[in-house]
């Protein structure tokens, strides 16, 4: 059976295990003020050997396993999340998506400089802030991305307004 | 935001209500913004469930 997503409690899971990620996609946006709908939670993790045990620790913490059309019971480890690749999991707190890079090949650190620290409940996380996260949806161009580039436009729009 | 994209920001503003959705979504706290999709979410499950959300 798959989790339902609990958005807060996976992120102050990865918080608890200081894994230094910046958080993109749906959820990024909405915490920017975009009203769009999501159901997986999408991060960019560092790569370095430490934050790549913490984040096996996070991950083995939240019963990650992978998405497998097949059914096969497949857990993320630290040489796979050394990569470039996505790892789509299935966690007790929801579908979460963890991302080597995005966009054209925007990697943690090429990130870093456009996110903003969040405080949610016991955790602070870093987002990727909306114009950020607008470029790397224009590079990406897929339909998914495309199709809610109108509203985050209209809503870093508003945003300066404030 | 660059000058083509505001323009078009602009005229999209103009074409629907969506502005005055996101108005109210920039009103809240990032933390009550995550409450608002979690509840869509959680919704959503219940309908799939069967259940009344």
């Amino acid at each position: 059976m798959v989790a339902p997503p609990r958005f807060k409690d996976a992120l102050e899971i990865l918080a608890k295990h200081r894994v230094d990620l910046v958080v993109v996609g749906g959820v990024a946006a909405v915490l920017s003020g975009a009203p769009i709908a999501t159901f997986d939670l999408d991060v960019v993790h560092a790569r370095s050997q430490e934050n790549l045990d913490r984040l096996a620790e996070a991950l083995k913490d939240l019963e990650a396993r992978y998405r497998d059309s097949g059914g096969r019971d497949l857990r993320p480890d630290t040489a796979g999340l050394a990569g470039d690749g996505h790892h789509l999991l299935l966690t007790r707190c929801g579908p979460l998506d963890v991302l080597g890079q995005i966009g054209n090949g925007r990697r943690y650190e090429d990130l870093l400089p456009d996110a903003v620290a969040i405080s949610l409940g016991s955790a602070t996380v870093r987002v990727l802030g909306l114009s950020a996260l607008i470029r790397t949806k224009e590079e990406a161009g897929r339909e998914k991305d495309l199709a809610v580039l109108g509203i985050l436009r209209r809503t870093l729009l508003e945003s300066g307004k404030k | 935001m660059d000058s083509n994209q505001a323009a078009s920001a602009e005229a999209a503003l103009s074409d629907d209500g969506d502005a005055s959705l996101i108005r109210w979504m920039l009103s809240l706290t990032p933390e009550a913004r995550l409450a608002v999709l979690q509840g869509f979410v959680d919704s959503a499950v219940e309908l799939g469930n069967g259940r009344p959300a």
